[in-house]
């Protein structure tokens, strides 16, 4: 018998209680990144383009866009510039229509 | 929205009216037919799970079924290849009405395939996609929560998120 029924059992519960309560294993999921607009320029944003292998990542002008359908959440722009770039945490991502999943993150940062 | 239909509902009340009927006819009992156009079985894998005493979705009131005669809701993952669109379009038609339509993990929304030969590179051209479940593969939660908002019991969330960390101290 697998180690976690034991423990559903000693605790009462194997069944999560989500989404009447959240979910703590949540956290350990991997989530798209979130961007930091004040050290975002247009080199850094041209870079993370690059490293993306989904195209989730475009540059428009002064705005990274960012298709967070296409993300696979590979953690790949975290790697390169951990600065700008960081896990959401946001796991509860369906949306009614295409369009609320593309985002626009102003790029804020001065050129180096 | 001002446009007036024969009803004579506006075209957000018509919506409104929409979300109302698919709550009380599907809020409680769901049933789901999952179709693979073409994916790596990862989110597969993941819906599997949906069955699972952890996650537990009968426990909400959806319930797998195999025949797309008796699904109200179709849970569509990878691409579209060329050679499964017609039988994707003929599992649909084959749904009775009113069905919904779910695009789950990054290939059935367009991120990981570009359009070739071989794929449509999302399932977007093919079907009339209701809610979109992104994730490569979504995680079983990202699932339950994509069901609830299918059938109108949670809201879509990601509408409001902007993605940008301003203000989140470092």
């Amino acid at each position: 018998m697998p180690l976690w029924t034991l423990r559903g059992l000693r605790r009462g519960v194997v069944t999560t209680r989500y989404p009447a309560r959240p979910e703590p294993s949540a956290r350990l999921l991997p989530t798209p990144p979130a961007f930091q607009p004040d050290v975002l320029t247009r080199d850094l944003a041209d870079r993370l383009v690059a490293v993306c292998p989904s195209d989730a990542l475009a540059r428009d002008g002064d705005a990274l866009v960012f298709d967070v359908g296409a993300c696979t959440a590979c953690g790949r722009c975290q790697a390169e510039a951990p600065e700008a770039a960081a896990s959401s945490g946001e796991f509860e991502l369906a949306a009614t229509a295409r369009a609320h999943l593309i985002k626009r993150i102003p790029l804020g940062g001065r050129p180096a | 929205m001002t446009s007036q239909d024969t009803t004579g509902l506006t075209a957000a009340e018509a919506s409104a009216e929409l979300r109302r009927t698919v709550a009380r006819l599907f809020g409680r009992s769901l049933h789901i037919r999952t179709l693979d156009t073409g994916s790596c079985a990862a989110c597969e894998q993941e819906i599997r799970l949906l069955a699972a005493p952890h996650y537990d979705l009968n426990r909400l009131g959806f319930f797998f079924t195999p025949a797309p005669r008796h699904a109200d809701l179709l849970m569509v993952t990878g691409p579209m290849v060329r050679a499964f669109e017609n039988a994707a379009r003929k599992t649909y038609e084959a749904m009775p009405d009113p069905k919904i339509v779910v695009a789950t993990g990054a290939c059935a929304l367009g991120g990981v395939y570009q359009p070739d030969p071989f794929t449509h590179g999302g399932i977007g051209g093919t079907l009339p996609v209701d809610v979109w479940i992104p994730g490569c593969p979504p995680s079983p939660l990202a699932l339950l929560q994509g069901l609830l908002v299918a059938v109108g019991r949670l809201a879509d969330k990601v509408k409001d998120l902007d993605f940008s960390l301003n203000g989140t101290p470092r």
